[in-house]
């Protein structure tokens, strides 16, 4: 898990292009949106297509990312139940 | 007396250079590094000009509503249309970017900029064939009879490629509109730095 944590961390940095922030800097707890990195709307559909391309996870209903996206512990637990690739 | 001529940044370096100068000089708008480069160099050198003017962002709500933005380019959103593409060019590897798509537009470098500033007033981006002082003066004149607008952050901005671009701007007020012989003289000495 630890492993799939730091991997995640790397890919959302890269991805939403988050120049200053290492993956330490990153509090498994905190929320993605809003407080805690600051990432929009954008970012969130960004997200979406991580999971799917990189993890095989297409979610059909949209709406549930705010539920999936609530920290980078609950994000990669749900990566680790659905991944198919 | 002479008239004293308009103050303006211009910039035409690499992307690498854009962000050195985001952290060196400004560093507090993380949007930034999100940006594709048509509205990295808009805000860079907006930034850097509003710098060298003095004027500050804590304006009344008279001055935010009558600041317009009018900026021309040649290739539009080109450079962002072609990145985007990139990610739905291989049906087998098809994963559209939301965040590259946002920027398929050439009038998203305007909002950019309004947003920083808060200012509210129109806002437009044309496309010239190439920088054009005349028909951009005469543009400019054109946006202030709205009867709203007092003052314009004016440029060209422009980008074929990610690391290719060339970008001016400056503040035009309505008096300087006024002559748009005047004008159109100071924007052609723009023109002029842009590849310099």
């Amino acid at each position: 898990m630890e492993e799939l944590i730091l991997k995640l961390k790397q890919e959302i940095i890269e991805v939403l292009n988050l120049e200053d922030i290492k993956p330490e800097d990153i509090d498994n707890d905190a929320p993605l949106f809003g407080e805690g990195l600051g990432l929009d709307s954008i970012d969130a559909l960004e997200l979406i297509v991580l999971m799917e391309k990189n993890y095989g996870i297409k979610l059909q209903d949209p709406a549930k990312g705010k539920e999936i996206f609530k920290s980078i512990n609950v994000m990669a637990d749900y990566i680790q139940k659905n991944r198919t690739r | 007396m002479e008239r004293r001529g308009l103050d303006f940044v211009a910039l035409n370096q690499g992307n690498a250079q854009l962000t050195e100068l985001y952290r060196t000089h400004i560093g507090d708008w993380p949007k930034f590094y999100k940006m594709d480069t048509l509205s990295k160099a808009g805000f860079v050198a907006t930034e850097l000009l509003l710098k060298k003017v003095g004027e500050c962002r804590c304006s009344s709500e008279e001055f935010i509503r009558s600041r317009a933005i009018v900026l021309f380019g040649s290739t539009a959103s080109l450079c962002a249309d072609r990145n985007y593409q990139e990610t739905i060019q291989d049906k087998d590897n098809y994963y559209p970017s939301p965040a590259l798509f946002v920027y398929t537009l050439p009038n998203i470098v305007t909002g950019e900029i309004a947003i920083r500033n808060h200012w509210r007033g129109e806002t437009s981006f044309y496309v010239l064939e190439e920088p054009d002082a005349s028909q951009m003066a005469f543009h400019l004149a054109c946006a202030f009879q709205d009867g709203d607008t007092e003052s314009i952050l004016a440029g060209w901005v422009d980008s074929r490629m990610n690391d290719d671009f060339q970008v001016f701007v400056t503040l035009v007020s309505r008096e300087d509109a006024a002559d748009t012989e005047w004008l159109a003289g100071q924007l052609q000495l723009m023109i002029n730095n842009l590849n310099k």
